[in-house]
Order: structure tokens, then C-alpha cells, then sequence
């Protein structure tokens, strides 16, 4: 904090103080917005929205590990492929749906929890690149054991007795409320003594141990929640598109994107990844249906673009215009 | 039959090891994951492909001038866009040249459509052999090509002033700058030569795989393995892993099948991830940045 910024603090922390107060009501009104949203718009809205949900999730689980507890967990799509074929596995081999959708999270926390002991143990790039590994390996797994997880060929999961109007919706509310509970997951965890945890051991692993924290422990807690988040939609997403294939389950592609949405909505915030989704997908959409033949050099482009401009994220941004920001350690 | 797997995965270690020493060099001196490595490595096949189809160039021949491109272009992309990065969070890196590797692969499959072409000269298919073993021609020139590259590579860093800066600002970017050192135009000269060897794996892979824009994306995972393997900017530890990685390579092909090959890679990466994490030769200095 510079002397400069002390001399404007009271006046911008009035204003900070407004856009909070301002900042609940606004939340609210958006949330009725999207539960209302499908009575209002058409089919083809509908999925995307239902796309932002679901990397919403993805950035969410990635702010937990990477904004919380520093560790770049680059590969974590590596839960959203576990999450697609636990649940898509279960739903073929007759486990009801439901219990489908409860078993990729739960199943995904595991092996987050034992991969991490050893993974966890790695600093900087090695972890960030063990868990690129980690998601190629994972994928050339499921090619090779082949059986019950189809293989390379892909696996149908069977149809429901829902109509695709029916399944549209339902996904659609399905991913709502993930998005929501991982909002809610990362506002109790920046409360929370374990988000505090993090933070201490992010900004100083051998500080935080010092200080009483069982650092292994709480990082090895951190990357179990967001492989919990990020397999939780892949179980959905699996069953929306209901069709599975190791090539874009486990595609490194949507830790990319959802690294860059967090990059943009700035991470360490409860909200921000979810803005940065918004962002990022609507935006790649409208590239999209710009330039169909180019649209992934034009998203190359974005991304460069937004990396040099804002490495801080849009909502550093949108605070400093508030003249405050939120206290980032 | 043994014989046989151990020179097919030697002289394809040759190989690999070029297509790590770049990324290898560049990820120790700056602690820049390039995750364009394999798109550059795609740049130099087409640079190759290019000169051989259009002008009838020999792609041995045309090995400096994918070495040269690829020069500019590595020395242009950290000028221009990494050094800004350099003061900020070094994994923005990773993002940043994500981007550039989607940017590179679709400006490629726009020029050359995503057909598989190949540089077939007349000697492309020919061999000889020493007993049961065979070997053919381009694969022995080009492990011999690759070994000389490296050896360059390591009398360039070792020998010269230029890579004395290089390896200096490795070590203690805050201290060559008391040398009179300027930390950002050795980091472009280092992205430079980093890319111009991929540019030189490039050239080589053409002449041995078919070329495809996204014919990169198979070298990165190897490269990243090789790097970490040999140790972070260990250019000798990336030799021997090259090696060595060919042989691992050959080795599963044939008793496990092709299909294992990637697999047995990843286990041996993460295993050596998380047993020996500075690598077989890496010096603890290296890659520490994070």
C-alpha cells in the first residue's frame, strides 16, 4: 500500500461499500434471471448458457487449487474426463442416473486425494506438467483397458425415457445449481480456517508449516474439492452429450479454457471465474459464428491478448475503478 | 530382432533429443514452459516440405533455412509478447504460448489443409545392413546431424560469449546485470536458438514421419518427458534421455505393443516426476524459477 493509496482509502472505501451493497440484489436478480431463462430463450442460447455453467464449475475448481493454494493444476481435466466416464460407466452398467451424478464427484475426490500425496509433493512447472501428464496418461488408459469403458471407440451411454426438450432443461437446471454450489463452496472456503490455509501456504509452504499448518494435508484437501467440482460436470456433461470419447473427455482444452476464464475473471475471488466464463464463452460463440473456418486462430489471438493485457483479471480491474479492491492475500 | 529394436530406438533417440534441447534451454534459463515447442517443430517440417516440393531443395540442404526461420520467429515471439511477461506470474507463459500454438497449427491448416504430405526423395526408403540388422540411410544421417547439432549447441553455450551470457543469466538474472548483461535480450537470443533447433527437429522429422498441422502435438509430450527426464536445461541430460527415451519407446513398442508406447512414456515421467525431479543430469540450480 503506497501513502497514495492510503489518502484516497476513505473516499473509495465508500464506494467500495455502495458496489457491495449494490453487489448482493445485482446477484440475486441475475440468479432469477437464469433459473427463468429457459421459458425465455431458445434452444440454441440455452446450451450455451449451459456451456458457461459448466466452465464456470471448471474455473471454479481451478481457482480452488491454483487461486487458493497456488499449485497449477494445468491438466485438471483429467477430473472432468473421471467424471464423465464414472458416471457414464455406472449409467451403462444400470446404477441409476442420480447415483451416477453423485458417484463422479465422489469418485474424482479419491483419486484427487491419492494422486496428490505424491503429486502434491511437486513445486511450480512440475506439478503444472505432471498434471498434463496425469491427463494424457488417463487418457491413453481408458483406450487401452478398453471392456466396459468402450475404449477408443467411445462409449454410448443408453438413452433416458426424457425427450431432448426434457434433457435440454434438465441439464440445464443441473448445471445452474453446480455453478451456484461452487460459487458457494469458494465463498465458505474464503472464510473458512482451511481457505486461510491455503492462502498462508500459497504466498509460503515452509511459512504455513511454521505457523501450525499441515500444509500436505490442506493442499492435498484443496485439490480433492476441485477435482470434486470439475468431476461433478464432467458426470453431467457426459450425460448431456451422451456420448464419450477418451479425445474429448479428457481434452487439455477445457482446463485451458477454464484457466483462461479464471485468468480473466481473476482468480482468488468467488465470483470472478464465473464472470470470466461468461466472458470467454459467449465470446468464443461469437467468434464462432463469425468465422466458422478460423475461429480457433482468432481464440489463439484472444488469448495471447488477454494474458498481455490483463494478466490480473477483469474484475482487479472493475475494483480498481472502484477505487478499492478486494484484499488479495 | 533385439538388435534390431536397439537401433531403431537410438537412431529415433537422435532425434528426440533435438526436438528437446530447444524447449529444454528455454524452460531453464526463463522458467518459459513452450508449449508452442511442437508447433515449431510443425514450422520447420513445412519450412522443409516447402523449399523440397515447390523449389526442389534437398531437405538436408535446407536444414539452415528452417534453422533461420524458426530463429526469427523464437527470437520475435519473446521479444514481442514473453519478455512483457517475464516481470509477471512465469505460468502465464503457458497460457500465452497455448495461444500461440492454436494461433501457429490453424495458420498452417488454413495454407496446407490438414492432408499428410511427406518429403520423398530418392533416397527416402533405402538402407543397408550389418548382419540382421537394418539400417536405412536417412535415419543414420539424421541421428549423426542431430548428435553434431547438439554438440554445437553445447560448444556454443560453453565457448562463446553469447552463451556464457546465456547460461550466466540462467544462474543469476539479478547478477549478469551487474555484468553488464542485458537479461532480456539474452532471454530473445535464448528463444531464438531454442526455436532454431526445433526448426532443426522439424527438418529431420520430415524426411522420417508424414507432416500434418498438428503432427507437433505427438513431439511436445515426448519433449516434455525427455526435458524432465535429462534434467531442466541440461543439454547433455537431454541427449542421453533422448536416447534413452528412444530405446523406452522401442522397446514398448515391440514387446507391448504401439499402443502402450505413450503410456509407458507417462509412467516413467511421473514417476521420475516425483522420485528425481531435477532429472538424470540436472544440476540443481536449473529450473528452479517458479
Amino acid at each position: 500500500m503506497t501513502t497514495h493509496d492510503q489518502a484516497i482509502a476513505p473516499a473509495a472505501r465508500g464506494r467500495f461499500d455502495a458496489a457491495q451493497r449494490l453487489a448482493v440484489p445485482a446477484l440475486v436478480l441475475a440468479l432469477a434471471v437464469m433459473v427463468a431463462a429457459p421459458f425465455m430463450i431458445g434452444g440454441y442460447w440455452m446450451r450455451i448458457l449451459t456451456s458457461v455453467y459448466m466452465y464456470a464449475v471448471v474455473a471454479q475448481g481451478l481457482n480452488v487449487i491454483v487461486g487458493f493454494a497456488g499449485y497449477h493444476a494445468f491438466g485438471n481435466s483429467v477430473f472432468f474426463g473421471m467424471g464423465a466416464y464414472v458416471a457414464g460407466v455406472a449409467v451403462t452398467l444400470g446404477v441409476p442416473v442420480p447415483i451416477a451424478f453423485v458417484l463422479a464427484p465422489i469418485v474424482s475426490m479419491l483419486a484427487a486425494a491419492v494422486i496428490g500425496w505424491p503429486l502434491l509433493r511437486l513445486k511450480g512447472h512440475y506439478f503444472a506438467i505432471a498434471t498434463v501428464a496425469l491427463n494424457m496418461a488417463m487418457a491413453d488408459l481408458i483406450i487401452n483397458v478398453g471392456g466396459v469403458t468402450g475404449g477408443a471407440q467411445g462409449l454410448p451411454l443408453p438413452l433416458g425415457s426424457l425427450s431432448p426438450e426434457q434433457l435440454n432443461r434438465l441439464i440445464y437446471y443441473l448445471m445452474l445449481s453446480a455453478m451456484v454450489a461452487s460459487v458457494l463452496l469458494v465463498m465458505w472456503l474464503a472464510r473458512a480456517p482451511l481457505g486461510y490455509a491455503l492462502r498462508a501456504l500459497r504466498d509460503s509452504e515452509v511459512g504455513a508449516e511454521v505457523m501450525g499448518i499441515n500444509t500436505t494435508l490442506a493442499k492435498t484437501l484443496a485439490w480433492a474439492i476441485s477435482a470434486g467440482m470439475t468431476g461433478a460436470v464432467g458426470g453431467i456433461w457426459g450425460y448431456w452429450i451422451n456420448f464419450i470419447e477418451p479425445g474429448s473427455a479428457f481434452d487439455i482444452g477445457v482446463s485451458v479454457n477454464g484457466y483462461i476464464m479464471m485468468l480473466i475473471g481473476g482468480m482468488g475471488s468467488a465470483i470472478g471465474p464465473v464472470i470470466g466464463a461468461f466472458f470467454f464463452e459467449i465470446l468464443s460463440t461469437a467468434i464462432w459464428g463469425q468465422f466458422v473456418k478460423i475461429h480457433l486462430l482468432i481464440l489463439g489471438l484472444v488469448i495471447i491478448l488477454v494474458v498481455m493485457l490483463m494478466p490480473e483479471g477483469l474484475l482487479f480491474y472493475v475494483q480498481r475503478l472502484f477505487g478499492a479492491r478486494e484484499q488479495r492475500r | 530382432m533385439l538388435g534390431q529394436t536397439i537401433v531403431n530406438g537410438l537412431l529415433l533417440g537422435g532425434l528426440y533429443a533435438i526436438a528437446a534441447i530447444g524447449f529444454s534451454m528455454v524452460w531453464g534459463v526463463m522458467g518459459v514452459i513452450n508449449m508452442a515447442h511442437g508447433a515449431f517443430i510443425m514450422v520447420g517440417a513445412y519450412v522443409s516440405y516447402f523449399a523440397f516440393a515447390t523449389l526442389g531443395i534437398d531437405p538436408f540442404l535446407s536444414l539452415p533455412l528452417s534453422m533461420g526461420v524458426l530463429f526469427v520467429l523464437g527470437y520475435c515471439v519473446q521479444r514481442l509478447l514473453l519478455n512483457r511477461l517475464m516481470r509477471t506470474s512465469l505460468l502465464l507463459s503457458l497460457v500465452l504460448t497455448f495461444g500461440l500454438d492454436l494461433v501457429l497449427v490453424n495458420i498452417f491448416l488454413l495454407i496446407f489443409s490438414a492432408d499428410l504430405r511427406s518429403v520423398n526423395t530418392f533416397y527416402t526408403s533405402r538402407s543397408f545392413a550389418i548382419g540382421p540388422v537394418l539400417i536405412p540411410y536417412v535415419r543414420l544421417a539424421v541421428f549423426v546431424l542431430a548428435l553434431a547439432l547438439a554438440a554445437g549447441f553445447y560448444l556454443f553455450l560453453n565457448r562463446t560469449k553469447a552463451g556464457q551470457a546465456i547460461l550466466a543469466t540462467s544462474l543469476d538474472k539479478e547478477t549478469v546485470r551487474l555484468m553488464g548483461v542485458n537479461p532480456l535480450r539474452v532471454y530473445a537470443l535464448t528463444a531464438g536458438v531454442g526455436a532454431a533447433l526445433a526448426g532443426a527437429a522439424g527438418t529431420f522429422a520430415s524426411m522420417l514421419f508424414p507432416i500434418s498441422p498438428s503432427m507437433g502435438i505427438t513431439f511436445i509430450g515426448s519433449v516434455f518427458v525427455i526435458t524432465v527426464l535429462g534434467g531442466i536445461g541440461s543439454i547433455e541430460g537431454a541427449v542421453l534421455a533422448g536416447l534413452v527415451y528412444g530405446l523406452i519407446q522401442a522397446f514398448a513398442a515391440s514387446l507391448l505393443g504401439v499402443n502402450f508406447q505413450e503410456i509407458v512414456a507417462f509412467v516413467i515421467f511421473l514417476v521420475i516426476l516425483v522420485l528425481r525431479p531435477q532429472g538424470l543430469l540436472g544440476k540443481r540450480f536449473y529450473g528452479e524459477v517458479a
